[in-house]
C-alpha cells in the first residue's frame, strides 16, 4: 500500500472543535463598561438582548448582530444592558465603571448650549497625552452631536497616524452628516459608487505622506493651513455646518515643538475658540495653560485620561494602518469595493516626494516645502502608496504641492525592463493624466 | 499527463462542474469513468477533492454522493486515496451546511462503518473514519448544548403541561391501535412520572434531564406520525397514478433522473437522533416550546378542543376557590403603570399570573414606561437656559443631576423610536415620525440594492452592475467642489433622490453640487446624455482589425460585430472609442462619471 505515490503524506494536525458557535451572555449595569481588548486574528459577534449600549458613542441596534475584528474598543452600558456575543477563540470579558462617562455628557451638553444658542457653533481643539483617548472623545462627541438634533459637525483628524474615512498619512475634515459605522476602526466608508448599509461620508483629505510630523514640520503646518482655508470656506458657505461647529483631533502633545508654537498656530489657523485637554500630567497642564490661556481666555477644560481607553502598542497601531489601506480599496465585509489594476507606463508617470527632514538636513527652511522628483524604479517604488492629485501630470512642483488630492493608488508591480507599472486604483479605468505624490506607507497585499 | 489523459481528466472534472443538484445519472457517469481509467485515479481524487473543496456549501454533498459512489463500486485504490484528506474535508464540509444537509452527511458516514461485503473491513480506513466519528460526537455534544440552553428552564407546572400533551398525543394513537401494549406501557409511565412530579421537590438538573427525555419521546412520536402521513400520502398518489397512464410514464420518466440519494441510501435511513431532525428551524414560541409544531401533523381541532375545555374548567375551578377565599384581586383601573407596579410586587398572586399571558412582556412594559419617564422629565427644559452648562472647568468636572437624570435622556429615550437596523433614533412629532417611515423605507430600498433584487432597470449592463451591486470607492472631492458640496445629498433617505441615482446613469458630480441645498429636487437637470443615447453610440469595425470582436477593458465582456443596414457597415453597438482603446459605451460613461 506503501508504494502508492502520495500516500505517505503527512496529514494536517487534528484540529480541536473549537467553541466558535457557542454563545455567551454578558450583562453590563448601567454606567459600566465592556472593554473589548480583541487580538488581532479574533472575530466577535455582538448582539444586545435589551437595554442601550453604545460603542464610542454610536448606539447599537437591539436584536441586531454586529460583527468586529481587528479592532479595540469599548461597549458602554447606558442603561442596564444583556447582549449575547460569539467569538471565534476563548475570550473573557471584563466588566468596570465608567468613570469619565459624565464628564463627556456634561461637555455634550456644554456644546450642546453653544449651538443651541449662535448660528456659529463651537470649535473645539482636542488635545492630549498619548494614548489618553483624544480620538475616542472626538467620535463619542461627533456622534452625540447628531443624536438630538440634526447637527452636521465637522470632524477634523490633524493626526496623521489615524485614519478617519482615509487612509494613514492624511489629515481631513469630513462633516459627520449621519451615524457612524460602529463596527469600523475608521469610523466607516468614504463615498462609493453603489448602496452601503449606511450613509457614506465625504471627507476633504490632505496628504502629509509621512509618519512623524517632525520629518517635516513646514509640510505639516503647509497642509494644514491648506486644509483650514478649505474648512473655513465650507463653514461661510454651509450654514448647517457652520451651526454645527468642529470638532478637531490632534496628534499628541510630545510631537509639538517645546514652546507649543504649532499649537498656538493650530488654534489660529482654525479659528479655534475652545480647547479640551486630556492629561493626567500637572506640569504638561500647566504648560499648556499658559500658552494658550492668552489666545482663547478661560475656554479651556481639562479632562482625565479616558477609562475606556485600552493600552495599545506600536504593533496595533500598525495593522489598524494596514487594515485601513485595505478598506480603502476592498471595502470590508458589509461594503465589498472592486479596486482596478491599471498599467500604467514610465512615460504616463510624474511622481514627486516631499523632503524627509530627518535624512534630509541640509536643506534650508525655504526648501523644505519643496517637492523632489522621484525616479521611477522597483526600489523605491514597489509595494508603495502614492496619492495621486488633481494638478496635472506636467504641472510644476509648487501647483502640485498645492493641488487637492483624489485619492490614492497602490504600485503593485515595477517592471524596470519592460518600462511598465501596474498600480492598484480604487476607480475602475486609466491611471488619471495626473501628477502623483509618494507616501511613506507600504503595503503587501 | 499525456494528452489522452489530459483529455479524460478535463472531461471528469467538467462533467463534475456539472454535479450542482442531486442527480444520479451524472453520478453514475462519473462513477463510470473513474472505474474504467483506474490509472488515473490520482487525478480523479485530486479533481473530486478540489470540487467539494471549492464549490458552495449547498453542493458539496453531492460531491460527496459521488465519492461515495466511485469508492462503492470501484473499491480500492479509490478508498485509499480519498482516506487521505477524508476526514478534513468531511469536516470542513459539516461546518459549512445546514442541518438537514448534515443529518444526510451523518446517514451516508453511517453506510461507510458498514463493513464491505468484498473485503469485510469498513469501506474508508479505519483511522480516517474514527476521526470523523470522533468529530461528530463532539460535534452533537457541542449542538446539544446549544440546543438546551434554547429550552426554558424547567420548572413543575411546564413538565406537567408537556406530559399531559404528551397523554394527549399518545391517546390518539391508541385509538388508532387500540391492542399496541408499548402505546399502553407508555401511558403508564407518563402517569407515574407525573405523580412523581406532583408529589417529590426535584432538582433543577433532574427537572432538566426529564425535560430532555420528554423532548426525545415527542421527538420519536413526531416522526411516526410522519411516517404515516406520508405513508398515507403514498397511498394516494399509487390510486392516482393508476388512473391515469400518462401520469404513469412521466412518473417513470421523472424517477430515472432522481436523486441518487433517494435510491442508494434508502434503506440506512432509519430514525435517528432527535438531536439533529427536530431543532432544524430557530426556537419555536416559548408558551409550548416542546410542542411547537405540534398542529401541523395532528387533526388539529380535536387536540385544541379538548385543551381548551380543559384550560376552561380548570380556570373556572381556580376562580371560584379563590373568590370564595376573598384572593382575588380586581385592578381599578387597567392603566399601564398601576398593572406594572401590581406585577412587580406581588407576582405570587396567580389571578394577575394569568392576566400576564394577555399582556406584552414585562421587558416592554418597562421600555414603555421608560420613554414616558424621559419624556416628562425633559419637558419645559431649554438647554440655553441652564447656566450650569456653561462651558468651564467646574461645571464639566463636577456630576451635574441635571444632565445625569434628565438631560441625557435627550439623546436616548426621548426620542423613543429606534431603528431596528441601525439604531438611530426619531422622535414622536408628526414630522420626526414621517423622516422614520422614510427612513425604514430607505434601509429596505438600500437592502434591496445590496442584496440585488429589485432593480427594475431597462438597460442590461447597468441593471447587471447594479443587481449585484458591485461598487468602487469614489475619488475624493477637490478643495471647490467640497467647500460647495452639501451633505444633504448623501443624507437624504427621501425617495426621489435615491431613484434617481439608482437609474439614473447620468447622475453626473457637476449635476450634484449644483443641487439647491437639501437636495430634495431630483438632478434630472443635469442630466444631458440618456441612456438611449448611449447604447445609439456605435463603432464601425475598423479595416484594420484582424478578429471582429473586442473585449471591453472594463466589464471584460467580448463584443462581437452585427451587420448594419443603414450604413452598409459592419459596427460594434454600444461601443465608443477613447484614445484607441474600445469599451462599451454605458461602461465608458458610469466610470467616467465616477471618475470625474
Amino acid at each position: 500500500m506503501s508504494l502508492l505515490p502520495g500516500i505517505n503524506e503527512a496529514t494536517e494536525p487534528l484540529e480541536l472543535v473549537n467553541d466558535s458557535n457557542e454563545v455567551h451572555s454578558l450583562a453590563i449595569p448601567i454606567g459600566s463598561q465592556w472593554k473589548v481588548d480583541l487580538p488581532s486574528d479574533f472575530k466577535l459577534a455582538i448582539t444586545i438582548k435589551s437595554g442601550i449600549a453604545e460603542v464610542l458613542g454610536t448606539e447599537l441596534a437591539n436584536d441586531t448582530e454586529y460583527h468586529f475584528q481587528n479592532w479595540k474598543f469599548t461597549v458602554f452600558a447606558v442603561e442596564d444592558v444583556e447582549l449575547s456575543w460569539k467569538c471565534t477563540q476563548s475570550l473573557q470579558p471584563k466588566i468596570e465603571s465608567n468613570n469619565t462617562a459624565s464628564q463627556i455628557y456634561n461637555l455634550h451638553f456644554a456644546l450642546e448650549k453653544v449651538r443651541n444658542s449662535s448660528f456659529y457653533g463651537p470649535k473645539v481643539l482636542i488635545i492630549g497625552e498619548r494614548n489618553s483617548g483624544k480620538t475616542s472623545l472626538c467620535r463619542i462627541l461627533s456622534s452625540y452631536t447628531i443624536k438630538f438634533k440634526s447637527y452636521q459637525p465637522l470632524l477634523i483628524n490633524l493626526d496623521p497616524n489615524e485614519s478617519i474615512f482615509s487612509p494613514p498619512g492624511c489629515l481631513t475634515a469630513t462633516p459627520i452628516s449621519d451615524l457612524l459605522d460602529p463596527q469600523s476602526p475608521s469610523w466607516g466608508q468614504s463615498m462609493t459608487s453603489g448602496a452601503t448599509a449606511l450613509h457614506s461620508k465625504q471627507p476633504y483629505v490632505e496628504n502629509f505622506g509621512m509618519e512623524k510630523i517632525s520629518s517635516n514640520k513646514q509640510r505639516y503646518m503647509s497642509n494644514i493651513e491648506q486644509l483650514a482655508s478649505a474648512v473655513n470656506k465650507r463653514i461661510t458657505s454651509d450654514a448647517l455646518v457652520q451651526r454645527s461647529g468642529c470638532i478637531i483631533d490632534s496628534p499628541s502633545l510630545d510631537q509639538y515643538d517645546d514652546n507649543l508654537d504649532d499649537l498656538e498656530q493650530i488654534i489660529q489657523r482654525l479659528n479655534v475658540n475652545m480647547v479640551v485637554i486630556i492629561c493626567d500630567d500637572d506640569g504638561l497642564y500647566q504648560k499648556v495653560n499658559n500658552r494658550v490661556k492668552p489666545i482663547i481666555g478661560d475656554l479651556m477644560i481639562r479632562l482625565p485620561k479616558l477609562s475606556g481607553v485600552i493600552e495599545t502598542d506600536d504593533v496595533y497601531k500598525r495593522s489598524l494602518q494596514r487594515s485601513a489601506i485595505r478598506e480603502y480599496f476592498y471595502g470590508n465585509i458589509q461594503t465589498v469595493l472592486s479596486p482596478f489594476t491599471a498599467g500604467v507606463d514610465y512615460n504616463e508617470l510624474t511622481i514627486w516626494a516631499p523632503r524627509d527632514l530627518t535624512y534630509d538636513t541640509s536643506a534650508g527652511k525655504d526648501e523644505a516645502l519643496e517637492l523632489l522628483p522621484v525616479t521611477l524604479e522597483a526600489s523605491t517604488l514597489q509595494h508603495a502608496i502614492i496619492a495621486i492629485t488633481y494638478a496635472d501630470k506636467n504641472a510644476n512642483k509648487e501647483e502640485v504641492s498645492k493641488a487637492s488630492i483624489m485619492g490614492f493608488g497602490l504600485i503593485t508591480e515595477v517592471n524596470e525592463k519592460r518600462q511598465k507599472m501596474r498600480i492598484l486604483l480604487p476607480v475602475p479605468g486609466r491611471f488619471p493624466h495626473n501628477a502623483a505624490i509618494l507616501t511613506s506607507s507600504r503595503y503587501l497585499e | 499527463m499525456d494528452p489522452e489523459a489530459e483529455r479524460i481528466v478535463k472531461d471528469f472534472t467538467s462533467i463534475l462542474e456539472e454535479l450542482t443538484f442531486n442527480s444520479r445519472p451524472i453520478i453514475t457517469t462519473i462513477t463510470k469513468i473513474a472505474e474504467e481509467n483506474i490509472s488515473y485515479s490520482q487525478y480523479f481524487v485530486d479533481a473530486l477533492e478540489n470540487r467539494i473543496d471549492k464549490c458552495v456549501p449547498g453542493q458539496k454533498l453531492y460531491a460527496f454522493y459521488a465519492v461515495d459512489s466511485i469508492c462503492k463500486n470501484a473499491g480500492s485504490p479509490y478508498t485509499i486515496y480519498f482516506s487521505r484528506n477524508l476526514f478534513s474535508l468531511y469536516k470542513k464540509t459539516y461546518l459549512l451546511v445546514d442541518n438537514n444537509t448534515r443529518s444526510k452527511l451523518i446517514n451516508m458516514f453511517k453506510t461507510w462503518m458498514t463493513p464491505n461485503e468484498a473485503t469485510g473491513g469498513p469501506l474508508f480506513e479505519g483511522a480516517a473514519l474514527e476521526r470523523i466519528e470522533k468529530f461528530l460526537i463532539k460535534a452533537s455534544a457541542l449542538h446539544q448544548k446549544n440546543f438546551q440552553l434554547k429550552l426554558p428552564t424547567p420548572t413543575v407546572p411546564l413538565l406537567l403541561r408537556d406530559i399531559d400533551k404528551l397523554t394527549v398525543l399518545t391517546n390518539e394513537r391508541l385509538r388508532n391501535l387500540p391492542n399496541d401494549e408499548k402505546l399502553l406501557m407508555k401511558l403508564n409511565v407518563l402517569s407515574q412520572l407525573k405523580q412523581s412530579l406532583q408529589r417529590e421537590k426535584l432538582s433543577q438538573d433532574a427537572l432538566r434531564q426529564v425535560q430532555l427525555q420528554l423532548k426525545q419521546i415527542f421527538a420519536q412520536d413526531q416522526k411516526v406520525i410522519q411516517d404515516s402521513v406520508r405513508r398515507q400520502q403514498q397511498q394516494n398518489e399509487q390510486g392516482e397514478s393508476k388512473q391515469s397512464s400518462k401520469d404513469h410514464t412521466m412518473e417513470n420518466g421523472s424517477k430515472e433522473t432522481g436523486s441518487y440519494n433517494n435510491n442508494v441510501h434508502s434503506e440506512s435511513s432509519t430514525p435517528f437522533s432527535p438531536l439533529f431532525s427536530s431543532s432544524s428551524g430557530s426556537t419555536p414560541p416559548v408558551s409550548s416550546t416542546l410542542f411547537g409544531n405540534i398542529s401541523s401533523f395532528l387533526p388539529a381541532q380535536n387536540f385544541a378542543e379538548i385543551e381548551r375545555s380543559n384550560k376552561i374548567s380548570s380556570l373556572n375551578k381556580l376562580y371560584e376557590s379563590l373568590n370564595e377565599e376573598g384572593l382575588l384581586y380586581e385592578p381599578p383601573k387597567e392603566s399601564v403603570v398601576t398593572l406594572y407596579n401590581k406585577l412587580n410586587k406581588d407576582s405570587e398572586l396567580s389571578s394577575i399570573n394569568d392576566t400576564v399571558k394577555n399582556l406584552p412582556p414585562i421587558s416592554t412594559l418597562q421600555n414603555i414606561l421608560f420613554d414616558c419617564k424621559a419624556y416628562f422629565s425633559t419637558v419645559n427644559i431649554n438647554v440655553s437656559n441652564i447656566p450650569s452648562l456653561q462651558f468651564n472647568q467646574q461645571n464639566i468636572a463636577n456630576k451635574n443631576p441635571l444632565v445625569t437624570n434628565s438631560l441625557i435622556n435627550l439623546l436616548y429615550r426621548v426620542k423613543s423610536n429606534k431603528c431596528s437596523t441601525c439604531g438611530k433614533r426619531f422622535g414622536n412629532a408628526p414630522e420626526e415620525k414621517k423622516l422614520y417611515n422614510e427612513h425604514l423605507d430607505w434601509h429596505f430600498r438600500i437592502n434591496n440594492r445590496i442584496k440585488g433584487s429589485s432593480v427594475s432597470s431597462t438597460s442590461a449592463s447597468l441593471a447587471a452592475a447594479a443587481n449585484k451591486n458591485i461598487q468602487s470607492r469614489n475619488w475624493y472631492l477637490s478643495a471647490l467642489e467640497w467647500i460647495n458640496f452639501k451633505d444633504d445629498f448623501i443624507v437624504s433617505t427621501k425617495e426621489v433622490v435615491d431613484e434617481d441615482r439608482q437609474t439614473n446613469s447620468q447622475n453626473n458630480r457637476a449635476g450634484i453640487v449644483t443641487l439647491p441645498s437639501g437636495g430634495k429636487i431630483s438632478s434630472a437637470t443635469g442630466s444631458n446624455v440618456s441612456e438611449e443615447s448611449l447604447y445609439n453610440k456605435f463603432v464601425a469595425v475598423p479595416e484594420s482589425s484582424v478578429d471582429m470582436t473586442f473585449k471591453c477593458p472594463i466589464c471584460k465582456d467580448v463584443v462581437s460585430s452585427v451587420y448594419d443596414e443603414e450604413s452598409g457597415e459592419w459596427i460594434w453597438k454600444n461601443t465608443v472609442s477613447i484614445d484607441g482603446k474600445y469599451f462599451h459605451a454605458t461602461c465608458y460613461h458610469e466610470t467616467s462619471k465616477n471618475s470625474r
